[in-house]
């Protein structure tokens, strides 16, 4: 390497370096596991169930983050014809839903990088998202489902605790504008959706995941995670999706490439230019 | 050489600090073959969700200015990471660093932004799946 060339690249590594000062400066959205306490106490309300409260964040385990289809084989979902049919249409004739900000649902959230905050109370607990969205499920005893619930984003939620553990059980969702996940795989109407929430210790909520969708699935499959507490002191922020969403006019259909690893993405970017080296 | 250098160490930089918040994919918006770097004058600001724009007037080969619109993360990311939008000072000159629209407009995601006094902030959407 020349002295020149040298210098270039000392130069850029102290740009790098400062910048990545900057970086780290910022509370991360996700939390490394493996740093994580374990085996705190589960906090409990006076009722003597679990207090599911606080504000969660995912944790880089999570792989591949944003695909339902995490926890299966090569991550392939079992798509009937018709699944098959709306996953293409999804990939080459909609823009992501909630780019143009419309509600992402159950269970895309549960999917989502972003964190959440859990807020719960003796007869309902609330599940609040940035984008200012927010769920709130009942789980009064003898609750059931309606006859024909209007279709929404969330569904029809309705809890009921077995143990220790939050079931959630959700019929009646829409089936126009929804992904199932940020890689742009559909769901149907037909949705049925059973979340098994616990508090597995003091830092750590999971969900176990059952996905049934018999008009785009040929079998029900399960999506499962762990999510990790953030500092007492963070909270959902506002955030105003529709205020000034530029990017809504330049967007293509779908997500973009899908990398081999299953996450969205291009997998050889070309580099950016060279930092400017600091005067 | 230094480009690959410096790919490897911001993906490093990324790796190590796992940030993920994305309001869409990079890749539904911009091309990641298309790496620019546009040095202009800070015409506007707009510090707004689901994302901040800032607009930069630049001078092409004819003397005609260009406005560029450059695409950063939602206004509280920045600000977590040290990016405040008192940063951002109209007149001045910046240079940023990103990747152009797919659809061809003078917007870009602007990953990498350098203020007047070489300061270096990172304006990158985290968690979008796009370069790091």
């Amino acid at each position: 390497m020349s002295a020149r060339a040298a210098r270039v690249v000392l130069s850029m590594c102290a740009a790098l370096v400062a910048m990545s000062v900057l970086i780290a400066q910022e509370r991360p959205m996700q939390l490394d596991d493996t740093k994580v306490p374990k085996g705190r106490p589960v906090p409990r309300m006076a009722n003597g169930k679990p207090d599911l409260s606080g504000y969660w964040k995912g944790t880089t385990q999570t792989r591949p983050g944003g695909n339902i289809g995490k926890d299966l084989p090569g991550w392939k979902l079992p798509l009937t014809p018709a699944g098959e049919a709306a996953l293409k249409h999804n990939l080459t004739a909609t823009v992501d839903p909630e780019a143009v900000c419309i509600i992402g649902g159950i269970p895309r959230h549960n999917a989502s990088g972003l964190p959440f905050e859990v807020l719960q109370g003796n007869n309902k607990i609330t599940f609040m998202y940035w984008y200012s969205y927010f769920r709130l499920i009942p789980f009064t005893p003898g609750l059931k489902h309606s006859d024909d619930p209007d279709p929404s984003f969330f569904g029809e939620e309705i809890g009921r605790w077995e143990g220790d553990t939050l079931v959630i059980d959700s019929i009646g969702f829409k089936e126009e504008k929804v992904w199932i996940d940020e890689n742009a795989n559909p769901h149907s109407d037909a949705l049925h959706v059973v979340e098994r929430w616990t508090r597995p210790d003091y830092n750590h909520i999971h969900v176990e995941t059952l996905i049934e969708d018999s008009k785009f699935y040929t079998k029900p499959f399960t999506y499962s995670r762990t999510w990790a507490l953030g500092e007492a002191d963070e909270q959902i922020q506002e955030y105003s999706c529709s205020e000034n969403n530029v990017d809504a006019a330049h967007l293509g259909f779908g997500p973009g490439p899908i990398r081999p690893d299953g996450t969205r993405g291009y997998v050889d970017p070309a580099p950016l230019p060279p930092p400017v080296p600091k005067r | 050489m230094t480009a690959r250098i410096a790919l490897l160490v911001l993906l490093l930089v990324a790796a190590v600090t796992g940030r993920l918040a994305a309001h869409h994919s990079f890749a539904a918006e911009f091309d990641a073959t298309k790496a620019i770097r546009v040095t202009g004058t800070l015409a506007k600001v707009e510090w707004t969700n689901p994302h901040t724009y800032f607009y930069v007037d630049v001078k092409d080969e004819s003397g005609a200015v260009v406005r560029w619109a450059c695409e950063s993360g939602a206004p509280g990311a920045l600000s977590r990471r040290g990016f405040k939008r008192s940063l951002l000072k109209l007149g001045d000159t910046l240079i940023v660093d990103g990747y152009r629209a797919k659809n061809g407009a003078n917007l870009m995601d602007a990953r990498r932004v350098t203020l007047p006094d070489g300061q270096i902030l990172s304006g990158a959407s985290a968690g979008d799946g796009g370069p790091q």
